[in-house]
């Protein structure tokens, strides 16, 4: 992976093709699941990161607020997996990204780390893996790697924000 | 618990409001392991406007004492800000203030 960076007004990475193929198996999950019936997916603590409860104690507001809010945000976040997935080379390559796009990728692979750091335990004290193999090792190192894309997006976007002053 | 920092918005008054519905609603953002640091600034600078410095004081809020409070105004309002936090991840709820 060559990490992302500001390209006048775009965001330019390039993925290796195996990286460009993990992320599109990500992809296909975060969707299974958003799309994914209610009764299916109800108590799945990755769902409730993803849509969370908008009060802790109140259950009645908290119910309140799925109802005017959960179909709007579910739409979002699919909306955004389609963006990333169209601007996502199947094969790998250059990856170029308009404003619009960046978004949907900042909050794409955000909620994928969400996801992927809920199923696997992450806490304030995971370390990257020292021995990457196993399944537990490749499901941290594939973590690390989105960490790594993602924290390098939110910095060539929030450079253009500061190149725009 | 309005921080310093947590803007106040014009309260919409209306003939029944009683002195309970006076009290403010506040939007939180609570701790949690994944969201970058880097990341949530950024949120708290696209989505409410915050300049550089008041987003990092408020991210750092979030992260050495667990929350801090984002915004305040009336409850629609907090509803509206939750739910624009949650379209990002961060793990946001509303409240009126104690």
């Amino acid at each position: 992976m060559r990490p992302f960076r500001r390209k006048r007004d775009d965001v330019v990475a390039r993925l290796e093709p195996a990286e460009a193929g993990v992320l599109g198996l990500l992809l296909d999950q975060l969707e299974q699941l958003l799309t994914a019936d209610a009764d299916d997916v109800d108590g799945d603590p990755v769902m409730a990161r993803l849509l969370p409860a908008g009060h802790r104690t109140d259950p009645e507001i908290a119910a309140d607020y799925r109802d005017l809010t959960e179909s709007a945000l579910r739409a979002g976040k699919t909306d955004d997996l389609a963006a990333v997935r169209a601007s996502l080379p199947a094969g790998g390559g250059e990856v170029r990204l308009d404003p619009d796009q960046a978004g949907a990728w900042l909050r794409t692979t955000n909620d994928l780390r969400l996801a992927l750091g809920e199923r696997i335990g992450v806490t304030e004290e995971t370390e990257p893996p020292e021995d990457p193999t196993g399944e537990e090792g490749q499901q941290l190192a594939v973590y690390y790697w989105l960490t790594a894309l993602q924290g390098s997006l939110v910095d060539a976007v929030a450079a253009g924000r500061a190149g725009r002053r | 618990m309005a921080g310093p920092l947590a803007p106040t918005r014009t309260p919409e008054t209306t003939v029944e409001e009683t002195a309970d519905l006076d009290r403010p609603w506040v939007t939180i953002v609570w701790n949690d392991p994944v969201n970058l640091m880097t990341y949530v600034t950024h949120v708290l600078r696209e989505l409410f406007g915050y300049d550089e410095p008041t987003a990092t004081t408020l991210m750092l809020q979030v992260h050495e004492e667990g929350r801090a409070v984002v915004s305040s105004g009336p409850r629609e309002r907090m509803e509206h800000d939750t739910s624009r936090l949650h379209a990002y991840g961060l793990w946001a709820t509303y409240q009126q203030d104690a």
